[in-house]
């Protein structure tokens, strides 16, 4: 993903796409809470269970992390002008979000195992 | 009237200050350019700012009035609220009270390559364009240069040496959308890059100051789509 420092086009174009899918995928997250009655542990693994919720809710975390990459990355690159702080600053948003990831990817799978 | 103005003088002041003056000789549909001559005319000689045609052509008085950057030879003084608070173009570095050192601005302009590029051999009269092609530079080519749209540009103030602020990315557009240019992909390609052009954010701060009413943030927005539809 660090790459992506070195381009213009390309984060701003994926910043937009997922935004477009962060604001879907919200709108049907809250359809599906708006509807829900009596949410138990089992209703809502049964509701993760479904394929087409896994593969949203899978596609979700990537898009957030993208997008969350893309927006901190403006913010460092907009405000933090030295190269060492501007390194460190990278540094932790990655193993940040890299960490976010793989904790939801650990929750979305161990739901698909039980 | 009441006018606050920013002076400073780096051959004798160490900080900057403001100094107050005030006009009672208001006549209707004065302008604010000429308050300040008044100002120097009769109260304050040592009084600098830069002003030449005095009817929003050249471009040459572009300042920071309650808080907005403007012309201030088009700027009537019926319009603004007491006291006038008049400063420098922000993000740039102070010469003398009112003026700003604007090499960084032209240095920015000068990057995106002002200026026709053909590599075909010349025609030897003149390059020819249909109605509809000259009329895609409508709202490009009247930019004066006046720098009140990059100085009121926060992405501009943080990067100005590596995002090239709205008037240059302007100009960008006017060449990239001229049916004459012939360097449209290399001019592209060297607007690509996290910076350049890439630290616009859509703030429109440049839109609502322009004196020409022109707006930078579609041409910049415009070079973007171009960029898209030349990558997928």
């Amino acid at each position: 993903m660090s790459i992506y420092v070195l381009h213009g086009l390309r984060p701003w174009l994926i910043q937009r796409v997922s935004a477009v899918y962060l604001a879907m995928f919200v709108v049907y997250i809250g359809v599906v809470l708006a509807f829900a009655k009596d949410v138990t542990f089992q209703k809502w693994h049964e509701w993760l269970f479904h394929p087409f919720n896994t593969i949203a809710c899978g596609l979700f975390v990537i898009a957030l992390l993208f997008h969350a990459w893309i927006g901190m990355r403006d913010v460092v690159l907009d405000y933090v002008h030295n190269t060492f702080v501007r390194m460190i600053a990278f540094s932790l948003i990655i193993v940040v979000l890299t960490g976010s990831g793989l904790w939801a990817a650990r929750i979305l799978l161990l739901t698909v195992a039980i | 009237m009441k006018f606050r103005i920013y002076r400073y003088n780096p051959d004798t002041d160490a900080k900057p200050y403001v100094q107050e003056y005030e006009l009672t000789d208001i006549e209707p549909g004065m302008m604010l350019l000429a308050a300040l001559l008044q100002i120097k005319d009769t109260q304050d000689e040592s009084l600098s700012f830069r002003r030449s045609c005095g009817e929003g052509v050249c471009g040459s008085d572009g300042m920071n009035i309650n808080g907005i950057n403007g012309l201030a030879c088009i700027t009537p003084l019926s319009d603004l609220k007491e006291p006038v608070d008049v400063r420098p173009l922000p993000g740039l570095p102070v010469i003398r009270d009112l003026i700003v050192d604007m090499d960084q601005f032209y240095q920015n302009y000068r990057d995106i390559k002002p200026y026709l590029i053909v590599n075909d051999p010349m025609p030897e009269v003149e390059l020819p364009q249909t109605p509809e092609q000259r009329e895609r530079l409508d709202g490009l080519y009247e930019c004066i240069l006046c720098a009140c749209c990059s100085t009121q540009c926060p992405s501009f103030w943080w990067n100005p040496d590596k995002y090239l602020g709205p008037a240059a990315l302007l100009q960008a557009s006017r060449f990239i959308e001229d049916s004459r240019d012939q360097a449209t992909e290399e001019r592209l390609a060297h607007l690509e890059g996290p910076f350049k052009l890439f630290r616009c954010h859509t703030i429109m701060n440049c839109v609502q100051v322009c004196p020409k009413g022109l707006n930078p943030t579609k041409a910049i927005n415009d070079i973007k789509k171009m960029m898209v539809k030349r990558s997928l």
